[in-house]
């Protein structure tokens, strides 16, 4: 019995470890997250089918989902730049520039989000140049989701990047393919496993994205409500059942659409396992 | 095609990484830059190749000045230490890609290169493992794969950058045989670069002998092994003994020994120092000669047909290195411990330069 879940190894502790892990996981994640579905089960069904097919809410999972996938989007192509400019080149400040990237993380989200707000509205030092508006639209969320997503695609580039033998890059020149077809053919299908994983991780923390988001989509019903704030709304009325039907449904469609994701990676990385 | 180099100089801040390097290598020959490492051999290769650019010189292709074009437009064929193969692609693709990348109208149809790569296959003999991804080749597969893809854009030039250091001995003697095969039967001009001897005695036609930036020695494997022209070179290929001494009436002199010292006799009443070749010490029971010395056998070991024995010479007190074959070894019957007498069989006198104690 023992036997099949244990391999013989010489490294000491594994069911100490494997123990701790279980009992971890368990108290931090999957004993709260156990709790949104005991808490939506006191339900009937039908209340629960209406509660998250209301059409408010149906809006805000599309403008959550939707803003959270442009957003990470975004980060994923500008973040592979911004790691290609920080690795490749050496300039004055780049250090400066490489701190910079983590601010996103450091900065509390609020502040962020009435700093994005007083810049982006109609007023602002950057909104009264536009000639659309910014602030208060599913635009202005989608820059508050792309401004927190920033570091995850550079960072995880980054190593990839600073690791990439240059020596590859050299034998696709004297194949005689220029920079273009070198860039396309080759380096960038041995960073898209890194910008894949940049990618979900920026979308599962927009996703669940609040501080930031509230202050500059002005949660208009139908149209700038993102689903955590209709979860707050919830809350806030202290209609627990229905705050936590609606956050079991984001649970499960963000569960799949990362399984999805890490897929893709791990069939990716199985294809041409690094030697 | 010939290529000639002239005058090619390059620095790396104050390091001279070389300094006026001149070779000219005719069409179809297979040359070996030999040096130890840092001797500036790879960046040769690199600069032939237009990895790098010469701080000055000229790089000729058949005549035609190739030091300003780039390393796209050259057409060489360049095989790398480690490799340097496209992970995500396979075996296939990863020879297909030189032909690949061509602009539309010299690139060939589907049907040509897929003809070719697998003619490139069965050359390098990997047919099976077309679809195979290089992290499930071994090292000497991944070798073969990396010159398959060379060799697919047909250069007129191979370039190989070390290109048997990350394989192990058996592997490599294979492939090396294998390289001159493959160069006897398309006689494309190639250069590779090692740190072995042995690699550039056995494989190249012409031997350039290299140290820190500079050409020690050009010539065919025969030439400098047995004419080397400065101890560098003497050292470099192959063990060496060394005999220190002074010139006398061209014999080398130290306290009771007297060697013959052949070629030398203008340099009077100077210090030298003569190397002998291992295999070339000859062991005695008896003195016949007046330059036989005497040694004690410090140390036997057998490495398969050939015996190494370690002496301490008497008069001397240093340590002597010479090789026996087997039946010779029986001959004398030889012990750890017993007193024999050894002569230097060949021997090269080389008056040291600006010799200061």
């Amino acid at each position: 019995m023992k036997s099949r879940f244990k391999k013989h190894s010489i490294l000491p502790g594994f069911g100490l470890s494997l123990g701790f892990t279980m009992l971890y996981l368990s108290l931090l994640v999957l004993l709260p997250l156990s709790m949104i579905f005991v808490n939506t089960a006191s339900m009937s069904w039908s209340d629960f089918w209406s509660t998250v097919t209301e059409p408010r809410v149906v809006a805000s999972y599309k403008l959550s989902f939707g803003a959270a996938f442009v957003a990470a989007s975004i980060n994923m192509v500008f973040g592979v730049l911004i790691a290609w400019v920080l690795v490749r080149y050496s300039f004055p400040g780049k250090r400066l520039i490489d701190g910079l990237v983590d601010l996103p993380f450091a900065l509390p989200t609020a502040v962020a989000g009435i700093a994005l707000t007083t810049l982006y509205a109609k007023t602002g030092w950057v909104g009264q140049f536009l000639s659309f508006k910014v602030a208060f639209t599913p635009l202005g969320v989608t820059v508050a989701l792309t401004f927190i997503g920033l570091p995850f695609v550079v960072r995880m580039v980054q190593p990839v990047l600073q690791n990439f033998d240059k020596e590859t890059e050299e034998a696709s020149a004297i194949l005689g393919a220029n920079r273009r077809q070198t860039f396309i053919r080759v380096i960038i299908p041995e960073i898209l496993p890194a910008a894949l994983t940049g990618f979900s991780l920026a979308f599962a923390r927009a996703l669940g994205e609040y501080g930031s988001v509230v202050f500059i989509a002005g949660n208009m019903p139908m149209k700038t409500e993102i689903t955590p704030l209709l979860i707050m709304t919830k809350l806030e009325q202290y209609d627990y059942a229905g705050a936590t039907a609606i956050a079991a449904v984001m649970l499960i469609i963000s569960f799949i659409m990362l399984l999805f994701i890490n897929g893709m990676q791990w069939w990716m990385n199985r294809k041409f396992a690094h030697y | 095609m010939s290529i000639h180099i002239k005058d090619v100089s390059k620095s790396f801040g104050s390091f001279n990484a070389l300094s006026n390097i001149t070779i000219d290598i005719p069409t179809g020959e297979l040359v070996a830059l030999l040096g130890p490492s840092g001797s500036g051999k790879t960046s040769l290769l690199r600069i032939i190749a237009g990895l790098e650019e010469a701080d000055s010189g000229v790089i000729l292709f058949g005549g035609e000045d190739m030091t300003r074009i780039r390393t796209t437009e050259r057409k060489v064929g360049f095989v790398f230490q480690h490799y340097a193969l496209f992970k995500h692609m396979t075996v296939f693709d990863n020879i297909a890609y030189g032909l690949r990348v061509r602009p539309k109208k010299e690139r060939p149809s589907k049907k040509d290169i897929q003809e070719k790569v697998n003619e490139l296959l069965s050359l390098v003999k990997l047919e099976a493992l077309a679809d195979r991804y290089p992290s499930q080749l071994s090292g000497g597969q991944r070798q073969r794969v990396a010159l398959a893809r060379a060799l697919a854009v047909e250069p007129k030039v191979l370039l190989l950058d070390e290109p048997f250091g990350a394989l192990d001995a058996k592997v490599r003697k294979d492939l090396r045989r294998w390289l001159r095969r493959l160069h006897d039967d398309f006689h494309i001009t190639s250069i590779f670069v090692t740190h072995d001897q042995e690699e550039a005695l056995d494989v190249a036609d012409r031997i350039v002998v290299m140290n820190e930036g500079r050409i020690e020695q050009i010539g065919s494997p025969e030439e400098v092994y047995d004419h080397p022209n400065s101890p560098f070179v003497y050292d470099f290929l192959g063990n060496v003994n060394l005999f220190h001494g002074r010139l006398e009436n061209g014999k080398l002199l130290n306290g009771q020994v007297e060697l013959d010292a052949p070629g030398i006799d203008s340099a009077e009443n100077r210090p030298a120092v003569a190397y002998v070749r291992p295999h070339d010490v000859m062991i005695e029971r008896e003195s016949t000669a007046k330059d036989a010395v005497q040694a004690k056998i410090v140390h036997i070991h057998v490495v398969g047909r050939t015996v190494h024995i370690e002496l301490k010479t008497q008069g001397l007190e240093q340590f002597l290195e010479a090789e026996l074959t087997k039946e010779r070894y029986g001959e004398l019957g030889l012990k750890v411990g017993e007193d024999v007498f050894v002569r230097p069989n060949q021997l090269k006198v080389f008056i040291p330069e600006d010799y200061s104690i």
